[in-house]
């Protein structure tokens, strides 16, 4: 325990001076025991099902109950091209005036449609208000955003994330890789509840 | 056949019977210092075993490389947990050979997570493995020879 303090008082200073990466990405309690981060790409279908299957429930029993502070993280795969990223950045500034959710669920929902027809910025715009997809616009200029996107996929790729969706599990300061979800997450549930029961 | 009596040889005997043990036994830790779960996932990305067994497979064998390792740190058995270290090791390596040739992107699963199978970790366990099947050999020919075995 005083080893952890002492590390994050050291780490204080660091991160004082660091960018707000994750702004509006987040949701839950940040004090809760576990943090678990998703890295995502909006144009992987296995994201889109576990985002649809999974997410909700993890968030009812997990997120609102206390127990895990869950944050999104963008990971486009360079194998589904720039689209990837383009969906990434809008969702990331969309974060930064607090309606990631909205465009998160709205990019996986229509996923098929905006992958195919290259339509990002009608299905972002979709879920905004007229003076929300001004302030969007305006992030989507600022080279932060696409700092940000890239800053996901340089964090993830050191964990490592090979593939996605890959859920990271952080506990007492160390990082676990999960992207087992052939079972729909039942495994992964089980291991969250071990963790906390420790 | 008889090993080599030398004290040099012996010496070295010796610490890669401490080293492997202690490698089993670090291995065993951090395995058992988490849930099950995350070692049963590492075993289930292998799509080897039915689930049920992956499961039961995840509580059980880090008791037992735990067992071996202190054994063989302990020099106890040694003919028996030599034998088991070489067949574990076998199968661990013949199973991530055919993961890397199948070139699945997979855990190792070998000493807690985030350790993707490659090219190091296949030199790794080869390495562990030329060992382990280099103190069982000395076990058996040295048996009726206790103070020449490690």
């Amino acid at each position: 325990m005083k080893t952890s303090v002492a590390a994050l008082a050291l780490l204080l200073p660091c991160l004082a001076g660091a960018p707000d990466y994750g702004k509006g990405k987040g949701l839950g309690n940040p004090a809760a025991p576990l943090l678990v981060e998703m890295y995502s790409d909006f144009q992987c279908p296995h994201c889109k099902h576990l985002h649809e299957t999974f997410i909700p429930g993890f968030v009812k029993d997990y997120v609102t109950t206390g127990k895990v502070y869950f944050v999104c993280r963008e990971f486009p795969l360079p194998g589904f091209g720039p689209k990837s990223r383009e969906a990434a950045a809008y969702a990331t500034a969309a974060g930064k005036i607090g309606r990631f959710e909205e465009v998160s669920n709205a990019l996986f929902a229509n996923q098929a449609s905006w992958a195919m027809s290259g339509k990002i910025w009608e299905t972002v715009a979709s879920v905004l208000s007229p003076a929300e997809q001004t302030k969007v616009q305006a992030l989507m200029k600022d080279p932060a955003i696409a700092g940000e996107v890239q800053h996901d996929v340089d964090t993830g790729a050191k964990i490592p994330v090979r593939s996605t969706p890959t859920l990271v599990v952080t506990y007492r300061l160390q990082q676990r890789p999960w992207d087992y979800w052939q079972d729909d997450g039942k495994l992964f549930r089980g291991y969250l509840d071990g963790l906390l029961k420790q | 056949m008889a090993f080599s009596n030398s004290k040099p040889f012996r010496i070295g005997v010796t610490l890669l019977r401490l080293a492997l043990g202690g490698i089993f036994i670090y291995a065993a830790y951090v395995k058992l210092a988490e849930p099950w779960q995350l070692f049963s996932a590492g075993i289930r990305s292998y799509e080897i075993l039915p689930d049920p067994l992956a499961d039961l497979l995840a509580r059980t064998l880090p008791w037992f490389e735990l067992l071996v390792g202190i054994l063989l740190v302990v020099g106890r058995w040694l003919r028996f947990s030599s034998v088991t270290m070489s067949a574990l090791l076998m199968v661990f390596f013949s199973l991530m050979v055919r993961a890397a040739v199948k070139g699945q992107t997979i855990e190792c699963g070998c000493f807690g997570p985030g350790e993707t199978i490659s090219w190091k970790t296949l030199l790794r366990d080869g390495s562990m493995l030329a060992g382990s099947l280099l103190l069982t050999l000395v076990a058996f020919v040295n048996r009726r020879k206790p103070a020449a075995t490690a």
